[in-house]
């Protein structure tokens, strides 16, 4: 992991050090189902420092890190199933009071600066859930304490909820906006107060980076190759899109090549499935669930089975940084291989 | 970004073959937008198109960069679009070069699903756009994404598409999308049945009436950018995209002028079904309102629904569209109102008019 001490004495990540944190050999979200249950357990240290942002700017985030020594923004993808028991340690390093809630699942309370907090719960519901800091909100998650967590039904690999359309693979898509601004606010714990005005946009906390642009194509800079975020497959790799925002934004997440089977709407199972090349993500917390397809593109002429193609919102602003730089925002590349 | 690069792409997979020349971060500069200015992350080519074979239907474009749109207010807009006389010029020359010929929204498509189509994209040197036909799923060479194939520059590329579902889609721009699309640089695109039109899909319902409700905003303050602003880096803006008019399939659609204006307004006799055609066609979310009448959705972004749906308003998000039918049984006249809603904070930044007329 490439970091270092600044001279604001703020440790300093290059972009470089946050996916590899992550990943394993692979980025896909892997899954073994289980028949009993099991007791998860894991670690979140609660850390702070700056990412260098495509336009060279060094942003202040905080994030749910892997060691004191990191920062990990969003935190580790986790997964787990359905009766499960989930035991969350959180060390809390910095000064300030933060916190570790699930909606609807789970709600740490105030862990004091400098406090370190076990809670443990039972998940119950599949689906898909956002992790965060609840305290000062929006501001803390906002900065970066978020990230993604997987309830999968009991004993199964391929299903949303039991019953629901079936998949092959898995992925969270966490898109976030970030207002530098208000990170330096927060930075100096200062409550915002000035207009919202997100100037990076990232996909699993990573910009893309277009072809020919430096650290394109290296996966811990560019989220067109960080396999957390691009999708791979074959035709019939029914993909499990998982997409939470916890961005203030409100998006239209598009796909080309196939249109993607919509199925839940922030956490409610849709009456009816609907084939769409766009869906609405709402800001503030806003998720759905959507299963691409990886069919054949429909209209190619001659066929085809093999390709890439992109998704990429198509609230346009967010395709950019630092107010231009198009193709350096949130977006990534499906391969059809 | 220290170094400017200019990379191309011959093939169908994206490289990075780049020539770098030395320059700084210039891209927000200048007001004419040439190949001179030194864009960044484009990748201009037009190669001969695989597997190419002879059309059903052709649409040859060009590209205009000077097409004045007038408001309400009387102030005048400069717009970008594609010509329809591409295929005339050669890559210097009219369509091509940006010489004219250009409407706001560009000219239509209408074909039917099984179709073999060429999009003719002409582009002359001043410039690089490419045509994407939103929500139409072809071979990625055909799909006009830079950086995934390349962007036409000085010559012609020709997309090949077969259009396998009915419905109703829109093409753009997906050169410096945010603003070439922001800028004009799209058109409607239909897909009739095989029955033709007057039925929305095969096995579906018919109509007897058809209305385009294409919503858009415009931020006037993008429209004095060059067409590669930003590329390079630097500051442009195109974060904040802070509109001040407010468009209905190409009209501003404000105040009255599109109150009776079909295809935009409509004019329908009780008994027979009117299709609206509603794309969200600007960056910022929508709501569109029905002034009481009910409706009911077939069909979105060129898929029907397993189950219509009944409603008097509804939520969309940039480029989804919705096919709906009317079946109105009271006379009258009834206001179609599209509140376009401000991304972060939700607030309503202007709302578009046009009317349904029962007799
Ligand atoms: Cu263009
Ligand atoms: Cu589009």
């Amino acid at each position: 992991m490439d970091k270092r001490i600044d001279r604001r004495t703020f440790l300093k990540f290059s972009s470089a050090g946050i996916a590899s944190a992550l990943l394993g050999s692979t980025g896909l979200l892997s899954w073994t189902p289980r028949a009993e249950a099991a007791t998860i357990t894991q670690t979140f240290y609660i850390t702070e420092g700056f990412i260098t942002q495509p336009d060279g700017i060094d942003v202040y985030f905080r994030g749910f890190s892997p060691s004191t020594n990191s920062l990990t923004v969003p935190g580790a993808q986790m997964i787990v199933q359905e009766g499960d028991t989930v035991r969350i340690t959180i060390v809390n390093t910095l000064g300030t009071s933060h916190s570790f809630k699930i909606d609807g699942v789970v709600d740490s309370g105030r862990i004091y600066g400098g406090q370190t907090k076990t809670i443990e719960f039972q998940v119950n519901n599949a689906g898909t859930y956002l992790y965060y800091d609840a305290r000062n909100a929006p501001y803390n998650r906002l900065t970066g304490l978020h990230g993604g967590f997987a309830v999968m039904p009991r004993g199964s690999s391929d299903e949303i909820y039991d019953g629901s359309p079936r998949f092959v693979q898995q992925y969270f898509w966490l898109f976030h906006d970030i207002d530098p601004v208000w990170h330096n606010a927060i930075r100096n714990r200062n409550t915002p107060n000035t207009r919202y005005s997100p100037r990076y946009f990232t996909l699993n906390g990573l910009s893309a980076r277009p072809p020919g642009a430096p650290g394109a194509h290296d996966p811990n800079v560019d989220a067109m190759a960080d396999p957390r975020s691009a999708l791979h497959g074959h035709v019939g790799d029914r993909t499990l899109l998982r997409v939470l925002n916890p961005g203030l934004c409100q998006q239209s997440v598009h796909t080309h090549g196939n249109h993607m089977e919509w199925i839940t709407d922030n956490g409610q199972v849709r009456d009816e499935v609907w084939s769409k090349d766009c869906i609405y993500l709402e800001g503030n917390m806003g998720k759905f669930d959507a299963i691409y397809p990886f069919e054949s593109p429909p209209d190619a002429e001659p066929p085809v089975n093999t390709g890439t193609y992109p998704m990429h919102l198509h609230t346009e602003m967010s395709q950019t940084a630092g107010g231009g730089m198009y193709m350096f925002g949130a977006l990534t590349d499906i391969y059809f291989e | 970004m220290g170094m400017r690069r200019r990379s191309s792409s011959t093939d169908t997979t994206t490289t990075d073959t780049t020539t770098t020349t030395s320059g700084g971060m210039d891209g927000g500069g200048g007001g004419g937008g040439g190949m001179g200015g030194g864009a960044c992350y484009v990748y201009p080519g037009a190669p001969a198109t695989p597997g190419l074979t002879n059309a059903d239907v052709t649409y040859d474009l060009g590209i205009d960069m000077q097409i004045p749109l007038t408001m309400d207010d009387g102030n005048t807009i400069n717009m970008w679009g594609f010509s329809d006389n591409g295929g005339n010029m050669d890559g210097m020359g009219g369509g091509g070069g940006g010489m004219g010929g250009g409407t706001f929204p560009s000219p239509a498509m209408r074909m039917r699903q099984g179709d073999i189509v060429h999009t003719n994209l002409n582009v002359g040197m001043m410039w690089m756009h490419t045509v994407h036909h939103h929500g139409i799923e072809p071979a990625h060479t055909s799909d006009g994404v830079g950086h995934i194939t390349w962007d036409v520059a000085n010559g012609t590329y020709t997309y090949q598409w077969r259009p396998a579902h009915a419905g109703t889609y829109f093409y753009h721009c997906h050169t410096n999308t945010v603003l070439h699309a922001e800028m004009g640089m799209y058109g409607v695109l239909i897909v009739d049945p095989p029955e033709g039109a007057g039925t929305l899909f095969s096995g579906g319902p018919t109509y007897d009436v058809e209305a385009f409700w294409v919503v858009d905003e415009i931020d006037s303050s993008w429209h004095n950018l060059p067409w590669d602003a930003g590329t390079c880096g630097g500051d442009v803006g195109l974060n904040e995209l802070n509109p001040d008019y407010f468009v209905i399939t190409g009209v501003d659609g404000s105040g009255n002028s599109a109150m009776n204006l079909p295809p935009i307004s409509a004019t329908v006799q009780r008994g027979q079904k009117l299709l609206a055609r509603y794309i969200c066609a600007g960056y910022h979310p929508q709501k569109i309102r029905f002034g009481g009448l009910t409706g009911k959705i077939y069909a979105s972004d060129g898929r029907p629904l397993p189950k219509p749906v009944s409603v008097t308003e509804i939520r969309a998000a940039s480029a989804e569209r919705y096919d709906i039918i009317f079946e109105p049984t009271e006379r009258g006249t009834y206001l179609i109102e599209t509140d376009i809603i401000h991304w972060v904070t939700g607030d309503v930044l202007g709302t578009t008019r046009t009317s349904i007329t029962v007799t």
